[in-house]
């Protein structure tokens, strides 16, 4: 894995962008506002559909410039569907469920299934495709430095299981990778961003310095530690981190890094509408729509509230060193005015001295 | 990226975002109310019963309490530290009004202390500016006394100078003094003696002056000594002999003109010395020294009631 540490004198504000399929239209709206509030963000971590969004944003000399092509990029998206099945595996996969007579079709599905985990039920080419029009690789050089979380697989449908146990609390997940894209060797990034966004048995696994790696947001699924990839940029020396959720209600927890400080952008309404399979996959316009706007309205609120939190504080921390400072005058005015009405009382004396004489 | 943005400012939004995320306690304050919010929403809305079951049963639920607990401790903790700040600094701020007051209260006092003292400086330029006033009242008076001397005295020595300068020749030596006294009468000296304000000494003193003077000049155009007395007719009363110019006939007529008013027993010397009679007035003596002369013209001029009044 690259040192993260090279970056530990660097400026420290990171940027987290959890991943959740189509549902990181999200995070393009968050990306807006954090334009408009004029936030400079030093380094970003994504996952899955966040490697995708922060691989284009990295790339993009500007802030600004790397949200516009977000925005092109995702209302794109909700006319081409990067969604492209693999005609043959799909073929095959009706072929175990539907097509077969006098065995169970559950246990003939999945054994098919396992038969086929090496493959995807949907083709990477379009995802190629748009990786290839929007990452711009000297750009990528020169711009953000970049962390994508992935996660080993032992295949398809064992990953998938291993969530499922994950998710009902008994054997938590392994913990994801996580990979410095700048650091890896040319022939190696795009495939680290593919591996990312890579979800089990939907996309093929990406093999990188000889392991095979798919969607890292499987990683330490308990804790969302693959899904949420705060832990390169706490590394990196990042400071404060701002951090995304796809999902309603997200178990990651800030009070696992108790010192760094984090600014969570959480959904203030429903992300999720319908059901979670859908809200993953389904790139269509208007959720895209939806998704940006309220990305946009809820880190506003997030950020406003913190800020007017701040603003307060620092007033009060302001009146109080103008109070100090005015303080302090006001004591050498005391001794000031103590001389002159001293000065003034001699002068009297005497000149009530010289009367009488 | 960040190199492409435009130049960053203290006041700049930016900094003072960046300012507030670092002060960790006060962004987990703020923030734990929409992570909690979060967290309260998806548990209000897994009341169904399968859902509690499987929140129950993989731990989700605990999970997502502890961590609603642990955001509220958290804000219960930046409340107390920021309630504690903002207690000292109320205290800070309560201190300072106790300053502020105090100071108000010396402040008042030297105010008080710098009014009487304005009052008590007024009132003593007001007592120096009027004794200034009658100061320069008092100069003034003075320098017009010493001036009116100077007058006079200039008076005199002009006058004097006149009849030691011949300019009175071509009368007699008694109507020479006459005439000088005439002068004097007219001029500053006249107007001394009777300005009733001036001491009555020092009119005295001048008149002795100009008795002093006329005798001794009266001496010196009769050529006698100044105890020796002489006949009044043909020395004191005696008119040189003179050429008929105008000058020599004008003057005595002149002389006459001015005594017009003068009576032979109330002015017996100046009648005699301004007239041309056969017979001296019975007042004038036959000899007399030139200081009976000069005495009685000076008083027959300046009489004495008008020194003394």
């Amino acid at each position: 894995m690259p040192d993260t540490t090279v970056f530990s004198e660097s400026p420290s504000t990171g940027l987290v962008l959890s991943g959740g399929g189509a549902k990181g239209a999200y995070q393009v709206g968050v990306l807006r506002a954090l334009t408009e509030l004029d936030i400079r963000v030093d380094m970003v971590a994504g996952a899955s559909i966040g490697a995708l969004n922060g691989a284009v944003l990295a790339c993009a000399p500007s802030l600004p410039v790397g949200v516009q092509r977000l925005e092109e990029l995702w209302i794109r998206l909700s006319k081409e569907s990067p969604l492209q099945t693999n005609t043959p595996i799909y073929l095959k996969l009706l072929a175990a469920a539907g097509l077969t007579l006098g065995t169970p079709r559950l246990s003939k599905l999945l054994m098919t299934l396992g038969a086929i985990s090496s493959d995807s039920l949907l083709s990477d080419q379009p995802l190629k495709r748009l990786i290839d029009e929007y990452l711009d690789i000297e750009g990528l050089m020169r711009g953000l430095p970049l962390y994508v979380s992935v996660y080993e697989t032992l295949g398809g449908l064992t990953d998938i299981l291993r969530c499922v146990l994950a998710d009902t609390g008994l054997v938590d997940t392994p913990p994801s990778d996580f990979m410095h894209v700048q650091a890896l060797p040319d022939d190696e990034r795009k495939d680290a961003l593919l591996a990312s966004a890579a979800l089990p048995l939907l996309y093929q696994a990406r093999q990188i310095g000889g392991k095979n790696y798919t969607d890292g947001g499987q990683g330490g699924w308990q804790t969302s530690q693959g899904n949420t990839p705060i832990t390169p940029l706490v590394k990196a020396g990042c400071q404060q981190v701002i951090v995304t959720h796809l999902s309603d209600g997200s178990l990651w927890s800030r009070h696992n890094f108790p010192d760094t400080t984090i600014l969570e952008i959480r959904p203030q309404s429903n992300i999720t509408q319908g059901s979670e399979l859908k809200a993953l996959l389904g790139f269509d316009g208007a959720s895209i729509t939806r998704l940006m706007e309220q990305g946009y309205h809820d880190t506003l609120h997030c950020i406003g509230r913190v800020t007017k939190a701040s603003n307060s504080r620092k007033a009060l921390q302001h009146s109080q060193l103008l109070l100090d400072s005015s303080l302090k005058r006001g004591i050498n005015q005391d001794a000031d005015l103590l001389n002159a009405m001293e000065k003034i009382r001699l002068s009297n004396q005497n000149s009530e001295w010289v009367n009488f004489r | 990226m960040s190199n492409d943005l435009a130049p960053i400012t203290p006041n700049s939004t930016l900094c003072q975002t960046l300012s507030c995320l670092q002060e960790k306690f006060v962004v987990d304050f703020a923030n734990s109310i929409d992570v909690a919010r979060d967290h309260i929403r998806v548990q209000r809305q897994r009341t169904g019963f399968f859902a509690r079951m499987y929140d129950g049963f993989t731990g989700k639920g605990a999970r997502r309490q502890t961590e609603i607990n642990a955001g509220l401790v958290d804000g219960v903790e930046a409340s107390l530290k920021w309630l504690t700040e903002l207690t000292e600094s109320m205290a800070q701020s309560n201190l300072a009004i106790t300053q502020v007051n105090d100071r108000v209260s010396i402040l008042s006092g030297s105010m008080v202390e710098l009014s009487h003292y304005s009052v008590d400086t007024r009132e003593q330029l007001k007592e120096m500016a009027y004794r200034l006033d009658k100061r320069m009242h008092d100069m003034t008076q003075e320098i017009s006394r010493i001036d009116f001397i100077q007058k006079a005295k200039l008076n005199i020595d002009i006058t004097f100078s006149k009849w030691e300068a011949g300019r009175f020749s071509v009368l007699s030596p008694a109507a020479r003094c006459y005439a000088a006294m005439e002068e004097l009468h007219w001029g500053s000296l006249g107007d001394y003696c009777r300005c009733l304000e001036n001491p009555a000494h020092k009119r005295r003193e001048f008149l002795q002056l100009v008795i002093d003077r006329s005798t001794k000049q009266l001496a010196v155009d009769a050529a006698v000594e100044l105890q020796t007395p002489a006949e009044m007719a043909t020395v004191w009363l005696a008119a040189p002999s003179i050429s008929r110019s105008s000058n020599g006939i004008d003057m005595p007529q002149a002389l006459s003109w001015l005594a017009d008013q003068m009576t032979i027993d109330s002015t017996p010397f100046i009648y005699s010395a301004a007239h041309i009679t056969k017979n001296l007035p019975s007042k004038v003596p036959l000899i007399a020294q030139a200081r009976r002369i000069a005495e009685a013209m000076t008083h027959e001029i300046f009489p004495l009631e008008t020194l003394d009044a």
